[in-house]
């Protein structure tokens, strides 16, 4: 029987009637089922969107030891770590465990796109905050211009396994508006450290769901 | 007009401003003037107030200052009055002033005023109140004077503008430069938060300002780091922060200088000192105050100004630095033609270039007006400048340089600076280039070496190659011409190519000069001539010896005569042993002594130095030889000595190979060294010394170098000794370390040799003699034994009557015993020459030679029947007798002879044949044969042998054998161990 979007990420929890994904579920109940026949191209594109998640997730760290390495004390402080930073215009990082593997696999493909695309963006955002604040120093700038082009790419890659498996793309992104925590080079900086840092969260979200998802398309 | 109204205006305020002062004087009350009144002149009875209207007052956070502005009405229109404006400011609440000052300025009607204070609390920490009063100010208004009352205070509130975070930290990204002082202040929103801030990782402790607001004050900041220096709170889960950009002291800028070109372009540089470490570099903007024109520069360091056409020379410039805290400034008066600094020339080329002259030519930049510049070219050789010439130049440069060196390389090298007024030279082009050849311009220095080979003196010329400065271009060959002197007509001539440095030539008994020249491609040298005589001259002159010193070895010696032309000194300046080319230096005609030294002379080595005169037909004569040692060295090594003449007593050391000449240094003489084992006293000549090992021994000086033998005496014989010969120079004697041993014979040694070799001579002589003579001394000392089948013997029994009688066979015959038998009576042995007198045989018992075994308890190694031939007793040969068998007073002619020769022998065997044949009756028989082959039992039946025969041993007869007489004469013992004799009592006898 060929898997569909009803399908949980990993298990179901439309089921759960305290499920607060719920409307996705019934979201993704409107979608075409995704079979497992597709063309072999989509498995590669899949496995395609997985390498260059597990590139980038072992490129991860030590783009932010660098850049915290160049921000000065606290930022370079070897057990650094602001929790409480947060950026509302980043990719939500809230979403539980549970919940986000309730979801279904087009909806985590969506999720997962929108997230990197936005994170090109902010990647844009820290790349010239640094280049203001440093121009003479390009390793970290060349090191976010990095990043920002490998999510960029996996956002394409995500979309084109979208189109592949016949879903919705998601809408043309707009722009980054105004992005908090800029008023002061402080926040800057501590703005680049939130988008390294959930960057970081979302490549090994990325890696775990395209791991999952080429398993089960290459059967 | 307006300017004659307003004068009449205040005269007319002034007139009437003291009356009415005096007559509303009561009427003045704080805040309101009666000045409107007075400049109005309209309503005298209402004062007009001149407080500050319109005050707002706003914040400037990235300058931390508070911006007031306000204007001031009631002033005559046109007017101008000077006006002094107090202005206080208050934190938190309005009656904490915290700043006041005055403010001093001319003001117009409906002018908007400003003035801004710089907060060094972050303005967003505290709120801030203003508030302001004014007073005229102008000398035209006499005093006293009073403050309008103050203004009502404006609030200034930048923590209105400020979100609900629960912690702010101010102020933000603020530019300091280093070693100010900045004060950081934080509002925490919850009050209970236990906020800790740090100045990177510095804790840093604060001033409590309000319930919310604390401040800190940082002294004497530091540059850390381009990124800024973070300083940062941290409350429960909260981190807020700010950087502070700190820079380095804006430097002023050092070595400001201009200069042109070419007149069209002035170029300002300066040294703008460290970088202030900040992203904003600081500008720097170059002012010209004659013109009043600026412009913005695009470098740090450097500037360019655009020289207009109206003929400015003189220029004010001004370099201001300025960065966001100060502003450097740095000016010079320029002088536009003072500082011209011409681009370099090009085209620098040489042009017919000769052996000693050069033209060089270059072209030059023209500038301004084709101004002249001033170039100079300098002739460079081997680095060094040789040459230098000035020249003026306005398109073209040309110079012609002289007293050049042919064939030598030169660098031509030119710059060029404003004529009109020097400041700086331009850089420098450069050209190389090389003179053309030149004939050599010196005579080669010749020498040479004369040896006469088969009467015919054979010369190796040698040469010294010219030292650059004479060559003037590369030699090529060198020319050699001989001329016989005798015959005038026989030119000889002859090129040897280059590099080569000596030649040889061979010639007659004839007088010669030779004439050497060096040719390189420009042509011939100047000859050089040595002349040559036919004949060997003298070489016996005496050896001199010379010591050298630190600078070489210093010489002198006699002229001989008085036409000298000069002298040449020649040496070796390798070991003499080893072939070299000479070496050799000229010197005048009026010199007689010279330092000979050279990098060659090393210590140890001797040198020859042979002093020739130079005669006016160039004909060197050998005035003197010298020898010498740079420095003498101890020798190196000792003879190889041997000793010869070993006797008892002596013997001899030689070491006539030693070759003195080739020691490190002149061998004074040897000593000679011995020790002996006995450690006896040294001999005469000899002194006791102490070796380097403290071994002792005794030493002997030989003072005479030629003296190479030596006699080593009075020995002792049989001991053993060790000799060492060494030479000593001036610097010390070789090493010691080579004693050889020598062992003296006995004394008697040379006896024993001189008899036992001539001993041995004879008998190798008797030897030889006795080979070659052999068949001689055989015949006459053993011939072969007779065969009776051929003797003569025989034949005569034949012819005689009984045809039947042969001759016995031993093989056929049978004998059982030979018995011989003695008589005793009228019987009587008689020996001579033998040690027993007949008496001591008296009473000796008949002899029996028996062929069987004797005795029955015989133990011998077995019966054997033998045949003895006693014809060969030796015994009774040497005694005259036939034998030790019993001897019969019948057979005395066995006496002598009958052994020694075979007709005796012939004869004694016919004689005795005949006895026992025929005339010896049987029972009278002296003889009886045994037969051989009888077994012992045939003989004795009744008596077996204890010891059974063994067939091997009775097969065979027994050897021949001489038996001493002795052993048949003594009476025998019953036990005699004699195995085929047995000497029996008479009567008894054994069958």
């Amino acid at each position: 029987m060929p898997p569909s979007l009803a399908v949980p990420c990993l298990r179901g929890f439309c089921t759960s009637p305290h499920n607060p994904q719920a409307p996705f579920c019934l979201l993704t109940l409107l979608l075409p089922p995704l079979s497992l026949g597709a063309p072999t191209s989509t498995a590669e594109s899949i496995n395609q969107a997985y390498n260059l998640a597990l590139d980038m997730q072992m490129q991860t760290s030590a783009l932010l030891q660098t850049y915290l390495e160049h921000q000065g004390t606290p930022f370079s402080d070897p057990d650094f770590s602001s929790p409480g930073l947060s950026l509302r215009t980043l990719p939500s990082t809230d979403m539980p465990f549970e919940i986000w593997h309730g979801l279904e696999d087009g909806e985590c493909l969506s999720l997962t796109q929108e997230a990197f695309w936005s994170f090109s963006q902010h990647f844009q955002l820290v790349k010239d905050d640094q280049s203001d604040l440093n121009p003479g120093n390009s390793i970290v700038v060349d090191q976010l211009e990095e990043a920002r082009l490998k999510a960029k790419g996996l956002a394409g890659n995500l979309a084109g396994i979208m189109t592949a498996l016949d879903l919705t793309t998601p809408p043309a992104n707009t722009p980054l508006d105004s992005v908090p925590l800029g008023d002061s080079v402080f926040e800057r900086k501590c703005r680049g450290y939130v988008i390294i840092r959930d960057y970081s969260f979302w490549t090994d979200r990325a890696v775990t769901f395209l791991g999952e998802l080429k398993a089960k398309y290459s059967e | 007009m307006p300017d004659k109204l307003y004068v009449l205006n205040l005269i007319v305020a002034v007139i009437f401003y003291l009356p009415v002062r005096k007559i509303q004087a009561s009427q003045v009350t704080q805040g309101v003037t009666s000045y409107g009144v007075l400049f109005g002149l309209s309503v005298l009875s209402e004062p007009l107030p001149l407080t500050p209207e319109s005050l707002s007052v706003s914040i400037n956070s990235a300058k931390q200052c508070l911006h007031l502005q306000w204007t001031v009405h009631n002033l005559g229109y046109h007017q101008e009055l000077k006006m002094v404006f107090q202005i206080q400011i208050s934190r938190f609440k309005a009656s904490n002033v915290i700043w006041t000052e005055n403010y001093r300025t001319t003001v117009t009607r409906n002018q908007v005023l400003h003035w801004s204070w710089e907060s060094e609390l972050p303005l967003e920490c505290a709120i801030h109140f203003v508030r302001m009063r004014t007073m005229v100010d102008d000398a035209r208004i006499p005093v006293p004077r009073f403050w309008s009352n103050w203004s009502s205070w404006e609030k200034a509130d930048a923590q209105s503008s400020l979100g609900d975070h629960p912690l702010y930290v101010f102020p933000k990204d603020k530019l300091v430069e280093e070693g100010s002082d900045v004060t950081i202040c934080y509002i925490s929103r919850n009050h209970q938060d236990n906020i800790s801030c740090y100045l990177e990782d510095v804790l840093t402790y604060g001033k409590q300002l309000d319930q919310s607001v604390r401040a800190f004050e940082l002294k004497n900041v530091s540059f850390v780091r381009k990124t800024g220096t973070n300083f940062y709170c941290q409350g429960q889960g909260v981190t807020e922060g700010v950087v502070l950009f700190v820079s380095e002291v804006l430097e002023e800028p050092k070595d400001f200088s201009c200069e042109t070109r070419d007149l069209k372009t002035l170029t300002c540089t300066w040294d703008p000192g460290d970088d202030t470490g900040l992203v904003q570099l600081p500008s720097y903007t170059l002012f010209e105050s004659f013109s009043g024109k600026k412009t913005l520069c695009k470098h740090r360091n450097r500037c360019d100004w655009q020289v207009t056409q109206d003929s400015q020379e003189m220029y004010n410039f001004t370099l201001v630095a300025e960065n966001y805290f100060r502003k450097r400034s740095v000016s010079i008066l320029f002088n536009l033609v003072h500082g011209v600094h011409p681009v370099a020339p090009y085209n620098l080329f040489p042009k017919n270039v000769s052996a000693t002259n050069a033209t060089m030519t270059w072209k030059v930049h023209s500038i301004g007006n084709n101004s002249a510049l001033l170039c100079q070219l300098q002739l460079l050789g081997e680095g060094k400048v040789i040459q230098q010439h000035n020249i003026s130049v306005r398109v073209n440069g040309e110079y012609l340089l002289r007293e050049l060196e042919p064939d030598t390389e030169y660098m031509a090298r030119v710059h060029c600076a404003y004529a009109d007024h020097f400041w700086k030279w331009s850089e420098l082009i450069s050209q190389n280039f090389t003179t053309a050849e030149a004939a050599p311009s010196e005579a080669p220095d010749v020498w040479r070496d004369v040896m006469f080979v088969s009467g015919h003196p054979t010369v190796t010329l040698f040469w010294k190659p010219l030292s650059k400065v004479h060559t003037h271009g590369k030699i090529l060959s060198y020319n050699i011409v001989v001329e016989n002197l005798d015959e005038p007509s026989s030119l000889e001539m002859l090129s040897v190519p280059a590099p080569a440095n000596s030649t040889k030539v061979t010639l007659n008994q004839s007088s010669y000069q030779i004439h050497v020249t060096a040719h390189n491609s420009a042509g011939p040298s100047p000859a050089s001539t040595v002349a040559i005589s036919g004949h060997p001259g003298n070489e016996n002159v005496e050896e001199g010896r010379i010591n050298g010193t630190e600078d070489g070895f210093p010489m002198s010696w006699k002229p001989q005569s008085r036409n000298a032309t000069g002298y040449v000194v020649e040496w070796c300046d390798g070991p003499q042993n080893l072939p070299c080319a000479p070496q050799w230096r000229n010197l005048g005609p009026t010199t007689t002594g010279t330092v000979i030294s050279s990098g060659a002379f090393r210590p140890g080595v001797r040198y020859t130095f042979r002093i020739y005169e130079i005669s006016t037909k160039r004909m060197a004569r050998l005035l003197e030889k010298k020898t010498g040692y740079l420095e003498e060295l101890a020798p190196s090594y000792n003879p190889q000595v041997v000793p010869n003449n070993l006797t008892s007593h002596s013997f001899t050391l030689s070491w006539k190979d030693y070759p003195t000449e080739s020691q490190t240094g002149f061998i004074q003489g040897y000593y000679v060294y011995l020790k002996s084992k006995a450690g006896e006293k040294c001999h005469r000549g000899f002194e006791k010394t102490v070796l380097p090992d403290n071994s002792v021994c005794c030493k002997y000086t030989i003072d005479n170098p030629d003296q190479k033998t030596f006699v080593m005496k009075d020995l002792q014989p049989e001991s053993v000794y060790e000799f060492l010969v060494t030479p000593y120079t001036s610097a010390g004697e070789g090493p010691l370390d080579d004693f050889r041993k020598v062992t003296t014979p006995d004394e008697y040694s040379h006896i024993l040799i001189h008899i036992i070799l001539p001993m041995i001579f004879c008998v190798l002589v008797i030897m030889i003699a006795c080979y070659l003579k052999s068949q001689w001394l055989k015949d006459k000392c053993y011939p072969d034994i007779p065969d009776p089948y051929k003797s003569s013997v025989l034949s005569l029994i034949k012819s005689k009557e009984n045809p039947h009688i042969t001759i016995m066979n031993v093989n056929d015959c049978v004998p059982d015993a030979i018995e011989v038998v003695n008589k005793p009576e009228g019987s009587k042995i008689q020996f001579t020459g033998t040690r027993k007198s007949p008496t001591e045989t008296k009473g000796t018992k008949p002899a029996y030679l028996d062929l069987l075994p004797a005795e029955k308890n015989y133990s011998g190694p077995g019966p054997c029947i033998c045949f003895e031939n006693f014809t060969y007793n030796q015994a009774a040969s040497d005694l005259g007798y036939c034998g030790h068998f019993p001897v019969t007073p019948q057979a005395p002619h066995c006496q002598l002879g009958p052994l020694t020769s075979p007709e005796n022998l012939l004869k004694t065997l016919e004689q005795n044949y005949m006895n026992s044949l025929g005339e010896i009756p049987a029972g009278e028989a002296n003889l009886n044969y045994v037969s051989q082959l009888a077994s012992p039992m045939s003989g004795d039946k009744e008596s077996p042998p204890t010891n059974p025969p063994e067939p091997a041993l009775c097969s065979e007869y027994k050897m021949q054998m001489a038996i001493p007489l002795g052993l048949a004469s003594p009476p025998p013992s019953e036990n005699s161990s004699l195995s085929s004799t047995t000497l029996l009592d008479p009567g008894e006898h054994y069958h």
